[in-house]
């Protein structure tokens, strides 16, 4: 809801600054635009109830499901912390978050690089930049689940990727047999996959830049690395964290692309969480299991996510 | 006037939070649904949840409604669900769900882990006067847990060898007798593998290990779950492995999603000349390499005697279900023998029924395939399924691949899915 100080307003229009706001002297000097206070819940009412269905309760229900043996068909027992305790010493979960972390390390950095990457070259004056910037946000708008059998196809040891390998005498390299190839794959695929969309978000960054800031520093004797650090840097330092911080949870979920392509293997080299999770829930039949696993999925990108907004103050610009 | 605006607060407050509460319990209401007396119907029709995978599936349950409603004309189903790879990890959330169906079909006597929400059958089949016998006695025993029925079958079969006969011709092998062993079966792998086609496609998981111990009679799961310490276990599994391997007739296995079918896919494409699989899968073949291009064996054992490894599919009735004795009766027409015998003009699989099989010989099958069939069932190796077979079918199609790789010994392979089972 946006509220007005109107007697503010007048001294922010005769001389162009803010004073600094006064303390609001009674709830009745910090008014509502318009109507009664029930037509503001009546259009929250919609998301919250949305937020509570879909969000809150199944977030509660699964979190005292996590202390439970509760099956899919079956009833359900309260074991209390015994889950938690048996994912400590259970080696296919700690391998998993493993995997995660990896991909995460992997993962996220090279994502924001391409995507700053591309979107810088796609704000210099190349012809069509308008089509290019569409054609690289076509595999965002594609489903995952599509373009991963697409490219199991591709990396298959008699795959397009090794046969076109072959053509300047490499390969073949087992994509889809050796743990660490296809660990690459997913993160490849993944990459492919997701940074159109960052490279867009990031693009509206760069154009909100004032040309007049570049021409300037352009004449106070800046190159272009210096411009690109001490100028364009901070300067999308918003965009760029809003777009770690759903790159970073995304890249801790990440589900689709392991599922389709190598179904977390060879062994368990390409286990994500996310993928052990829906095993154990839907394959394994353990329903209390698999919430306790989400559970700390949760407290794990509750932590990242907590420790990004904590680390923005020394980063981010929003000057 | 201050008292007049609490008064109104107070009331836009209890309206909220009314409004509020009644959106919520409508639709936990909503979430909690089932239980009711239409619970699995649309109107008079009976909702089925099946595997559907593409048009062969799609016709083969049209077949096996019609093949019902020919015996009983007021029966009535519909059906919907999704490809076998997602089939039974999105079965029992179906089960538990406001929309349950009816009913459910069971490939290869998967009931186990799906008891708790099915009906037992032993009761209706008594109260309908169901003779149980007339029903192949090998898939009963498959789909019932605990001496309980849970399923009627509609199909069994054993799985078999098939074979591109265009290739053996080319490579100038003979087709394979009845008595063909291990040795003779890799000799023609070697004979059929040129420019680039393999001579056989393996398939992933338990499938491929239990047909070759069931061979050569040793039975791949007891009632403790799958034998993995078994030597003829880890026999069966090494062998794939060497086909692969070691004499180069088969494309190793990489890691793919589970509920895939790289050996099927590579048969019926040309890209390999033999395959082991289930007669459900004759259809799609002869579709795809002609119908007179598919050859059938059995499937090569040490001594030369080979035994059958039977799996067939079947309907249940979900605890959910509105109408269960009207859905007892649509599993009674569409597994009867007037319905099977209807089934068999237009689907390859092997009727469930003896006394359909006759039917079967005369309008899917040939002198051919009903010696391969005989033998095969007459000399069953018992195949029990163990509760845990989707666990197992997962853990082993993602570490098989490091034996291909070369990265483990099969030993080791199978040490690594115990623990993962444990």
């Amino acid at each position: 809801m946006t509220f007005v100080r109107l007697d503010r307003a007048e001294e922010e229009a005769s001389d162009g600054s803010v004073a600094p706001p006064d303390r609001p002297r009674g709830r009745l000097r910090r008014r509502p635009l318009g109507g009664p206070r029930w037509v503001g819940w009546a259009f929250v009412l919609p998301g919250l109830i949305g937020l509570a269905v879909f969000i809150v309760i199944p977030q509660v229900a699964s979190l005292i499901l996590g202390f439970s043996d509760s099956t899919l068909l079956g009833g359900t027992q309260f074991t209390g912390t015994h889950n938690y305790i048996r994912l400590l010493h259970d080696p296919q979960f700690l391998n998993s978050i493993l995997v995660t972390a990896i991909f995460v390390l992997v993962y996220v950095p090279a994502n924001i690089a391409i995507s700053m990457a591309m979107a810088m070259w796609l704000k210099t004056r190349i012809a069509g930049r308008n089509w290019l910037r569409v054609i690289f946000l076509i595999p965002a708008l594609s489903p995952m689940v599509a373009n991963a059998a697409v490219f199991r196809l591709l990396f298959q040891k008699d795959g397009a990727v090794n046969q076109a390998l072959a053509t300047i005498g490499l390969g073949p390299i087992p994509w889809l047999s050796d743990g660490n190839w296809a660990l690459a794959v997913v993160i490849g695929v993944s990459l492919w996959q997701s940074f159109g969309y960052n490279m867009i978000v990031l693009g509206a960054g760069l154009d909100s830049i004032s040309p007049d800031v570049i021409a300037a520093s352009r004449i106070d004797g800046a190159g272009r690395f210096r411009r690109l650090v001490s100028i364009t840097l901070p300067l999308v330092s918003p965009a760029l964290f809003f777009t770690t911080v759903l790159t970073v949870i995304g890249a801790w979920q990440t589900f689709a692309q392991a599922y389709v392509i190598t179904g977390g293997g060879p062994g368990n080299s390409t286990m994500t969480i996310m993928l052990y999770l829906y095993q154990t829930a839907f394959t394994n039949n353990q329903l209390g299991y698999a919430s306790a696993i989400a559970t700390v999925l949760f407290l794990i990108i509750a932590i990242f996510t907590l420790f990004q907004l904590w680390g923005q103050r020394k980063w981010v610009h929003y000057d | 006037m201050k008292s007049r605006l609490k008064n109104t607060r107070r009331r836009g407050r209890v309206v909220v939070s009314v409004v509020v509460a009644g959106v919520l319990s409508l639709g936990l209401a909503a979430c909690s649904g089932g239980g009711g007396g239409t619970s699995g119907l649309d109107g008079k029709t009976l909702k089925m949840y099946t595997w559907i995978g593409g048009k062969a599936d799609t016709q083969q349950w049209n077949d096996y409604i019609a093949g019902g409603m020919h015996a009983d004309p007021k029966m009535s189903v519909s059906f919907s669900g999704p490809p076998i790879g997602d089939y039974y990890t999105k079965l029992p959330s179906v089960m538990k769900s406001s929309s349950a169906p009816c009913l459910v079909t069971f490939q290869n006597g998967r009931v186990n882990q799906y008891v708790q929400g099915l009906e037992p059958l032993d009761d209706l089949a008594k109260k309908n006067k169901l003779d149980l016998k007339a029903y192949s006695s090998v898939m009963l025993e498959q789909l019932s847990v605990d001496g309980k029925l849970y399923s009627i079958p509609f199909n069994a079969g054993p799985t078999v060898m098939l074979y591109n006969k265009k290739m053996f011709k080319d490579a100038g092998v003979a087709d394979p007798t009845n008595d063909w062993t291990t040795d003779d079966f890799i000799a023609t792998a070697k004979a059929t593998t040129k420019n680039g086609v393999y001579g056989f496609a393996i398939g992933q998981a338990s499938n491929p290990i239990s047909t070759l111990m069931a061979a050569d009679g040793y039975p791949w799961a007891d009632k403790n779950g799958p034998k993995l310490d078994d030597p003829h276990f880890r026999d069966a599994l090494q062998l794939l492995v060497d086909l692969s391997n070691k004499y180069k007739v088969a494309k190793p296995l990489e890691a793919a999603a589970g509920g895939t079918f790289p050996d099927i896919d590579a048969f019926s494409t040309g890209q390999a000349a033999m395959e082991m699989t289930g007669l459900w899968d004759l259809q799609h073949e002869q579709k795809a390499l002609g119908k007179d291009n598919v050859g059938i064996a059995v499937i090569p054992s040490k001594s030369g005697v080979s035994k059958g490894f039977v799996g067939g599919s079947g309907f249940g009735i979900t605890k959910t279900c509105g109408d269960k004795q009207k859905a007892f009766e649509a599993i009674e027409a569409m597994t009867s023998k007037s319905g099977l015998e209807f089934v068999t003009k237009s689907q390859a699989s092997v009727p469930a029924r003896l006394d359909a099989l006759d039917a079967w010989s005369a309008n899917a099958g040939s002198p051919e395939f009903a010696a391969v069939i005989r033998q095969l069932m007459g000399d069953a190796t018992p195949s029990p399924v163990p509760s845990n077979q989707a666990q197992l079918d997962t853990l082993l199609t993602q570490y098989e691949v490091n034996a291909f790789s070369g990265k483990s010994t099969v030993a080791e392979v199978l040490q690594q899915v115990k623990a993962g089972l444990a």
